[in-house]
């Protein structure tokens, strides 16, 4: 059996799909729910995971990877919750900004995961995209 | 996860979508395809109640969005109900508070909504 790297981590690997977006919404929820976050917090914490995810589906689907999978993987210190979002989604296509264009959901997605959460990087990979997102516990 | 969509024409009829459970990139298309069969019949004004709605997603605003924006080209409109703190703050960080109509209760925005016809 694969070890996790520590002892307070989750790791969750799910089909990159719509139909399994709310299943990263319970789990983190359930992670967030152990932090000392306010209730808003704790659906911060929801939505952004639930962005991020959807933006994986999103790609996987333009890609043309139904076979693509999502990990979510959060890691709870005293301080922060730490959650990374990996996919095989395939590459993303950089973010042009055209000003006559309709405001597209990954644009909404994108902007709601840098409000919701403290801390936002993105990196690119060969096959998909990672992302980690950090959210402080200010109440402790 | 729970999502169900009722429709149903109030008394002049103006329709309202009730939505309840969970808006997202899964549901919403749901959602999207409700607004097209309302517009193809030529509605005018369209109330989107999301008073028993736990939570919403980018997808669903997107859908929305696109709903509100074919709405007011054929000089129409779209309100929302929207009584809950949690749902109304998406709205408001993202700004698109900004944009829509939002009442908190049903009777408000067919108040409204008949103001606006007159």
């Amino acid at each position: 059996m694969e070890r996790l790297e520590c002892t307070t981590c989750v790791e969750l690997r799910i089909p990159c799909r719509p139909e399994y977006v709310g299943v990263t919404r319970l789990t983190i929820l359930g992670v967030a729910s152990r932090m000392k976050f306010s209730y808003d917090e704790v659906e911060d914490v929801r939505l952004a995971v639930g962005e991020s995810c959807t933006t994986s589906v999103d790609r996987a689907e333009k890609n043309n990877r139904p076979d693509a999978q999502i990990i979510l993987r959060s890691e709870i210190s005293h301080d922060k919750l730490t959650i990374d979002i990996i996919d095989d989604a395939g590459s993303r296509i950089s973010e042009e900004v055209d000003e006559g264009a309709d405001i597209e959901p990954e644009n909404i997605g994108a902007l709601l995961v840098t409000l919701l959460v403290d801390e936002v990087e993105v990196y690119r990979l060969d096959t998909g995209t990672h992302v980690r997102m950090v959210k402080y516990a200010r109440n402790g | 996860m729970s999502f169900k969509m009722l429709v149903k024409s109030l008394d002049g009829g103006l329709p309202v979508i009730a939505l309840e459970g969970e808006v997202d990139v899964y549901t919403a298309p749901q959602l999207k395809q409700q607004m097209i069969v309302l517009l193809e019949d030529g509605a005018k004004q369209i109330v989107v109640n999301l008073t028993n709605v736990e939570y919403l997603d980018s997808t669903a605003l997107g859908v929305l969005i696109g709903g509100l924006k074919r709405m007011r080209e054929m000089d129409g409109n779209m309100s929302l109900i929207c009584p809950a703190p949690r749902i109304r703050r998406v709205f408001e960080i993202t700004g698109l508070d900004r944009i829509f109509d939002i009442y908190t209760s049903e009777t408000e925005a067919v108040e409204a909504v008949g103001k606006g016809t007159e």
